[in-house]
């Protein structure tokens, strides 16, 4: 066999492969939202969002959870986010090339892919444990701890992309630096700001591991943040892992709806990405 | 609109600007006095004692080949090098008098009163109307309608009012590129200020929107103390009433354009007119 | 107006007023916020160290080494979480870094230009599924086809092997190690992936075609350019994604089968130390119980730390290389 033939089988080796693992990755998407559609389909009707979850054996529904997941999701977003950005803000605009703002991007960054259960254990012993009790809010805070990295990364990086003729300008006018920033640099960074609070939220939308010690779960409708609070998550772990049919059966149900609203999210904020650079 | 209380020196003449009280040509007022000034981006010394004076109602062209130092120099008279650390001026820069250089001066003041016109158009990203009011609310609390007026002036005074007037809601980076830097003219002529730095202000820009500049800043020179950075030489003397010839750091020649172009006194000059380099 | 405005003199209440105190107010919070972002992680680590530290003191660095987990007679050991954690994230780097490394090969080098974003989003969209889907699609769909198919064809052929069989020995039910590192890997090529193209895009074009044009296949491009040229931010890019995949927990929790037991064969179940605490947190009693849990969590900290910290100075390092 000539150098060149071995080459050349070589060559066709790897693209087959990498065309091969392409397919394989994709396969698996298919087959996961595949089989989520298939199985949660069926617990896609009204009572889903009329009736609160049932005891075992019984048929119900998970408004109670969808509720406190919205609204721990909410809170989380409502506390994450401003932090997120002043924090973003001060990296971008006030730090350049000190030690502590390297420190601080540093750590950001960690966190940001830091294991979400350990979260969850650091708000049990801050603020469980302090109160006595599991809460709504000890999962909203738990949620915000990691909306707060992904915030934080993406103001600084649409911030430092906002070309500082324009910053020129403003200060030029005798802008105070922090109007520049407030008024100038945030609407110039607003489409990418949004974009990383949305992906944010689909990060938190779906995420069990920081409620499993916080707000726990709550069988019963509830409003107070004070007290555990159901959320689709931990239902959907207690549900699957539970023997009993109707109980997997909803635990489909929400698993296809979080991931329905994770998807549109996310699919939102890259089209929202995108809109921005065909304005400009 | 009655104007701050200024303590007792160092202040302003009152009077406007009366286009029928003209100064005499022969003697136009010094608006502004470089004095001695080096500037320094870290270690190297990009600017080497420069000295010259800026006057009133009158258009300064400064011109050199690229990195002699004229956008360093026009960049200190608003401080505006202050954004960056490890750059910094010494020497003097007299504005009617006043040391601007000194330390501890309020700079968003200084830029309230001294302008900049950027080479590349640099509009907000906000409605045309909330571009020309960023500068005005900044330091004045006016009623709708006095901004509305002082609007419309500083649009009309940029030759921008006609295109833009039915549309002072739109976003300003819609406009064309010549329209935006004339925006950027009428942003700051807005705030009414005493100096006017234009920094290669139409190299960006096609050829009629450079003409239709340029006609601008032949209008906005009876208002205004203009400095004005170009590489385009004809410009600067179809322009201007002085100009200042820079290479490599030092100030080589600064006289009336008219003489620079015609009998310029250094060799240098002479060579960068005729375009024998740069 | 501007003209009145006189600079030097002013007294300070008139000077800037709203300017200069605003510049003061906004930059200090600013600063608070970032601030605020160094005391979470310190906090992290008072509060783990604090909870582990019953736990710590009653067994000593034999905690980290024995694998006894017996809540009755209040003795823990934190062997097989740990064992648990690596053996499934080897298994997952195993699977998924070829096919990461595939996929990016695929996308940056193969894929026609009009396939190369919805092709990216595709495979980024993975990696948003939270991971809870993973556990609850591998528990009812997954695992039993691994029982069925990959595990019985598993035991048959490698399993028959002398010595290295017993690696996949047992009776093949389903749940396990395997199953757990598998999924895991399904999860993490996604980020191992886009960090490899992000970091195969850095390699400048001229350097690439210089190859070609010298008749250079492309797998050679790949292998003697792109690779040597981005092996820093390969290698970060895999630390990344070995950091999530320590730390997953729920897809991991609920494939994994929770048995606090060492076992050869990655056909049985076993567990991590994020599925111990998934599992067992909300229902230990007992203060050693619950600070042994703790105890595991702290490690699990210290392990993704410093690998999550070697992947960003290595991803850093690339950065800088690349000229910011």
């Amino acid at each position: 066999m000539s150098i060149y033939t071995r080459r050349r089988i070589a060559n066709g080796l790897v693209t087959s492969l990498s065309i091969g693992a392409t397919a394989f990755g994709l396969l698996w998407l298919v087959l996961v939202l595949w089989t989520l559609l298939e199985n949660g389909i069926a617990a896609i009707t009204p009572a889903l969002f009329s009736q609160m979850t049932p005891p075992p054996g019984s048929a119900g529904g998970l408004l109670n959870a969808i509720f406190g997941s919205v609204v721990m999701t909410l809170i989380a977003t409502l506390v994450g986010t401003p932090t997120g950005i002043l924090a973003g803000t001060f990296l971008a605009e006030y730090s350049r090339g000190s030690r502590f703002g390297e420190a601080v991007r540093f750590i950001n960054d960690i966190l940001l892919s830091a294991p979400s259960i350990i979260v969850g254990l650091f708000v049990y012993e801050v603020m469980v444990v302090r109160m006595g009790h599991f809460s709504a809010w000890a999962g909203s805070m738990a949620l915000a701890i990691i909306v707060i990295p992904v915030v934080v990364r993406t103001t600084e990086d649409m911030l430092t992309l906002v070309p500082n003729a324009l910053r020129e300008a403003a200060a030029a006018l005798g802008s105070p630096k922090w109007k520049v920033i407030v008024m100038v640099s945030y609407r110039a960074a607003i489409q990418g700001m949004v974009t990383g609070v949305m992906l944010a939220v689909a990060r938190i939308a779906g995420e069990t591991a920081p409620l499993l010690f916080t707000a726990l779960n709550n069988q019963f409708w509830s409003t107070n943040l004070n007290a555990p609070m159901a959320n689709l998550p931990v239902v959907i772990f207690q549900f699957a892992m539970s023997p009993y049919a109707d109980w997997q059966v909803l635990a489909w149900g929400g698993a296809l709806l979080i991931t329905l609203t994770v998807l549109c999210l996310n699919i939102g904020a890259r089209a929202l990405a995108s809109w921005g650079t065909f304005k400009q | 609109m009655s104007p701050p209380q200024a303590t007792g020196r160092l202040v302003m003449p009152l009077v406007p600007s009366d286009p029928d009280v003209r100064e005499p040509e022969m003697m136009p007022s010094q608006k502004a006095v470089i004095r001695n000034v080096d500037f320094y981006y870290g270690n190297f010394r990009a600017l080497k004692n420069i000295s010259l004076p800026l006057h009133d109602k009158r258009v300064t062209a400064f011109i050199g080949p690229s990195g002699c130092g004229k956008s360093t120099l026009l960049r200190i008279l608003n401080r505006i090098y202050e954004l960056y650390p490890g750059q910094r001026a010494t020497g003097e820069v007299l504005v009617d008098g006043e040391n601007i250089l000194t330390p501890g001066l309020d700079l968003n003041l200084l830029r309230a009163k001294i302008g900049m016109v950027f080479q590349k158009p640099t509009p907000f990203p906000m409605s045309i109307y909330d571009n020309i009011a960023f500068g005005i609310r900044l330091y004045e609390r006016l009623t709708r309608s006095e901004l509305d007026d002082r609007v419309e002036a500083a649009l009309r005074r940029a030759a921008l009012w006609d295109e833009v007037k039915d549309k002072l809601r739109q976003s300003g980076l819609g406009l064309s590129g010549g329209q935006q830097q004339r925006l950027c003219i009428a942003r700051a002529v807005a705030v009414e200020p005493e100096i006017l730095l234009l920094d290669e202000p139409a190299s960006a820009l096609d050829p009629l929107s450079t003409q239709r500049i340029e006609e601008l800043i032949a209008e906005l020179k009876d208002d205004y103390c203009i400095a004005i950075v170009t590489h385009n030489m004809q410009q600067a003397a179809r322009s201007s009433d002085y100009t200042a010839f820079m290479y490599l750091g030092d100030l080589i020649e600064f006289d009336e354009t008219e003489r620079i172009f015609t009998h310029p006194k250094q060799k240098q000059t002479e060579d960068y007119i005729t375009g024998r380099f740069g | 107006m501007a003209a009145d405005i006189a600079l030097v003199g002013r007294s300070a209440a008139q000077r800037g007023g709203a300017g200069s105190i605003g510049d003061v107010v906004f930059r200090a919070l600013t600063f608070l916020f970032a601030l605020l972002v160094l005391l979470i992680l310190g906090g992290v680590i008072v509060a783990l160290v604090e909870g582990a530290l019953p736990a710590l003191r009653t067994f000593g660095l034999a905690f980290l080494f024995s694998d006894i987990w017996n809540p009755v007679t209040e003795k823990f050991g934190a062997l097989a979480p740990i064992y648990g954690t690596l053996v499934t994230s080897a298994i997952a780097m195993l699977v998924g870094i070829p096919v990461a490394f595939g996929v990016a090969v695929f996308i940056t080098e193969i894929c026609p230009i009009w396939l190369k974003r919805p092709l990216a989003t595709m495979i980024e969209l993975l990696a948003a599924i939270p991971s809870i889907i993973y556990g609850i699609w591998g528990l009812f769909v997954f695992a039993p086809f691994v029982q069925q198919y990959i595990q019985p064809s598993l035991i048959a052929s490698l399993g028959q092997i002398p010595g290295f069989g017993a690696l996949f020995a047992g009776p093949p039910l389903g749940i396990g190690v395997l199953t757990a590192g598998f999924i895991l890997a399904i999860m993490v090529l996604p980020f191992i992936s886009s960090i490899m193209r992000d970091v195969f895009e850095t390699v400048p074009a001229i350097l690439k075609e210089s190859a070609y044009g010298l008749g250079a296949t492309r797998s050679e491009v790949v292998r003697q350019v792109v690779l040597p040229y981005t092996r820093i931010g390969v290698v970060g890019g895999i630390m990344l994604g070995l950091g999530r995949a320590l730390g997953e927990t729920m897809a991991v929790t609920f494939v994994i089968g929770n048995a606090h037991r060492i076992s050869v064969s990655i056909l049985q179940p076993g567990t991590t130390i994020s599925a111990s605490l998934a599992n067992e947190f909300t229902e230990a009693v007992g203060d050693l119980y619950l600070s042994s849990l703790i105890a595991l969590g702290f490690i699990l900290f210290v392990i993704t730390f410093i690998v999550l910290a070697i992947a960003k100075l290595m991803l850093l390092r690339l950065q800088q290389r690349a000229g910011g």
